[in-house]
């Protein structure tokens, strides 16, 4: 009897403590919708208003050809908007290297990724990223802007791929916290 | 004794040791009981002060009374860390550049012996918007107004657009100001509050609205100056309501006469003021006019058998014979038939009903006594009283046959214009073998009348 006990019982433990770090977010719940909703409306709405502007300057006529199956796809998942932020904000965090694009607009992107999960007060899973935040936070002076470069990149493309998402996903989660 | 002693020194060492360190860490950092646990310094910040970058300037209230350099410093915390910006010290104050405004700010102090006070701080709380500027006043005479209008830096940036509300203070020469507040970036100032022939000094400053972003007011803008007007008189006013009634009805009549010269330019102006010249061709036309459609243009005979055909000999004759048949309306029979059986009872239905004899008013020529016996006959007839009065008429002179005088009756003043010489010859009743004058038979009316014409051919 002890023994069907336990052999029903032991295999259930080690299957709670995989499965719940998969469903535990990285996104501390402090902030309430109230809260996010005037930051965003306030603050975060015109920087990436701005970033879709620098977006739109950049020439669109090389990623029409360029194929889109390399390109990563973030959907903004319903009752999940937070998350599909987090995700989004995070992917865009990585292009902050990246030298084929003009230092302005991956600032700029970078900033906005920052701001995002600052409001939501999100972490990325790999903390390297986020050390991209304290590095974009902290420059204290404007830098001589650089001619944007005209070269069309893969990189260029899945960045504005990933900003118009980002724009999707905050202007519906906007509304459903407005409500 | 030295054993109590031991564990008395223990005990102190013991007590220092867990308890020398006054005071504990509090939650914001703050530590040491040496140093000031809080500082009294004045900050604000102002956002997008060169491109995308916002400052943030403090002071200090207060000289430190330890006489001791102070550095301050702008943190953040990532988890257990402060990452830190120094500010730079320009002259009494500090200054620091930054980027986020959303992360939540904690201003430390750092002494020399490197000990560190900190004090929480919200950058969207202590706003100090920029400086308004191009103040421009203008006066509007009919409502006797001024309106104040002001130009502010943040129309142009992100943040406090639309998000300020801005103070207008106004004051005669030397005199106590007013203020009054608006969100515009402009305001009217009415002339009956104002004193006439003045100068009146302006200024302006702005302040977030307190919807998310607070602070304080900003610096004054540089002051304008401006005259107000004389006062208006009322005869003045009335001859300006005057004059725009005047205007306005001049402008309606305007428009009516140029309605009007449009309406009847064609057909009654230009006729009249520029007449056209006769067209020869047009004017003959019009009086050689075509034949109507319906008009019976035909030469055969038989088309016309409703109306009375005579043969004719001569002109008059045709006139005289026409012109009798037609008074006596008779329908289908000629005249002469009718005459020729005089005792015939087939008579006209006028003769029957009314035996009276309609001669046409038009005939102007004499009637030949050969004619009017073969037409008359011993038949009695009275002429109508319509035509002519009923009395005796005498056609018949020497040369004609003569009428009998009661076979009929004519007026001498019948309108005919026949002869109204006294024959009383009577008239020959046999028709059969009259024959009608010829020309020379014919009177001297006749003549005259065919002398006309042909003098009017001779002319032609």
């Amino acid at each position: 009897m002890f023994h069907a006990f336990f052999r029903s019982t032991l295999p259930v433990l080690p299957l709670l403590l995989v499965l719940s770090p998969v469903k535990a977010s990285s996104c501390a719940m402090g902030n309430k919708p109230t809260e996010i909703r005037v930051k965003y409306e306030n603050i975060l709405s015109h920087d990436i208003n701005e970033l879709v502007n620098m977006s739109a300057e950049n020439r669109d006529r090389c990623c029409k050809n360029n194929k889109k199956e390399n390109i990563k796809v973030f959907f903004c998942n319903d009752t999940e908007e937070i998350e599909s932020l987090q995700s989004m904000a995070c992917n865009m965090l990585r292009f902050y290297n990246k030298q084929r694009i003009s230092k302005a607009f991956r600032q700029k992107a970078a900033f906005v990724s920052c701001g995002t999960l600052q409001v939501l007060q999100c972490k990325c899973e790999r903390p390297k990223k986020e050390k991209v935040c304290s590095h974009v936070f902290r420059i204290e002076d404007t830098e001589t802007s650089e001619q944007s470069k005209k070269k069309c990149s893969q990189e260029v493309c899945e960045l504005k791929e990933n900003i118009s998402s980002l724009r999707s996903c905050w202007n519906k989660f906007e509304k459903l916290i407005s409500r | 004794m030295t054993q109590p002693t031991t564990v008395l020194s223990i005990f102190a060492m013991f007590l220092h040791t867990t308890f020398g360190e006054s005071g504990c860490t509090s939650a914001d950092g703050t530590l040491g009981d040496d140093e000031p646990d809080n500082f009294d310094i004045d900050c604000f910040s102002q956002l997008e002060i060169k491109d995308s970058f916002s400052s943030l300037t403090c002071n200090f209230t207060e000289l430190s009374p330890y006489n001791t350099n102070y550095t301050l410093s702008l943190c953040t915390k990532e988890d257990n860390n402060y990452a830190c910006s120094n500010m730079k010290k320009q002259e009494d104050v500090f200054f620091l550049q930054f980027i986020d405004i959303l992360s939540n700010r904690d201003v430390c102090m750092y002494s020399e012996t490197k000990r560190r006070v900190c004090r929480s701080l919200v950058v969207t709380d202590i706003v100090k918007p920029e400086v308004p500027f191009a103040i421009n006043i203008t006066y509007e005479r009919e409502a006797n107004e001024y309106l104040i209008r002001y130009c502010t830096p943040h129309s142009r940036k992100k943040y406090l657009k639309d998000k300020l509300v801005h103070q207008v203070a106004y004051r005669q020469k030397e005199g106590t100001w007013k203020t009054i507040e608006s969100p515009y970036l402009q305001i009217k100032l009415l002339g009956k509050n104002l004193e006439n022939e003045a100068s009146y000094e302006v200024k302006v400053r702005s302040q977030p609205n307190g919807d998310y972003f607070k602070g304080i007011w900003s610096e004054w803008s540089t002051s304008k100056s401006f005259w107000t007007a004389r006062e208006q008189h009322s005869t003045e006013r009335y001859s300006s309501v005057v004059m725009v009634i005047f205007s306005i009805l001049g402008f309606m009549l305007s428009v009516v006469m140029i309605a009007l010269i449009i309406v009847f330019w064609k057909n009654r102006i230009k006729p009249a003021v520029w007449p056209n010249l006769p067209d020869h061709k047009k004017t003959l036309e019009q009086l050689c006019k075509k034949p109507k459609n319906n008009f019976d243009i035909s030469f055969n005979p038989e088309s016309f058998g409703y109306v009375h055909i005579h043969k004719v000999d001569g002109l008059w004759a045709k006139a005289e014979l026409e012109n009798f048949l037609q008074t006596s309306t008779a329908p289908e029979t000629s005249l002469p038939e009718k005459f020729r059986s005089g005792s015939d009872a087939k008579v006209s239905p006028v003769m029957a009903t009314k035996p009276n004899l309609n001669l046409p008013v038009s005939y102007e020529g004499l009637w030949p006594a050969e004619a009017l016996c073969r037409l008359l006959g011993p038949s009695q007839f009275a002429v109508t009283e319509g035509s002519c009065g009923s009395s005796t008429y005498e056609v018949c002179h020497s040369n004609r046959v003569p009428l009998h005088s009661t076979g009929f009756n004519l007026s001498s003043t019948c309108p005919l214009g026949l002869s109204g010489q006294p024959h009383p010859e009577p008239l020959n009743d046999d028709t059969g073998s009259q024959i009608l004058p010829n020309g020379d038979m014919r009177s001297p009316n006749n003549e005259e009348a065919y002398v006309t014409m042909s003098n009017f051919y001779k002319i032609q």
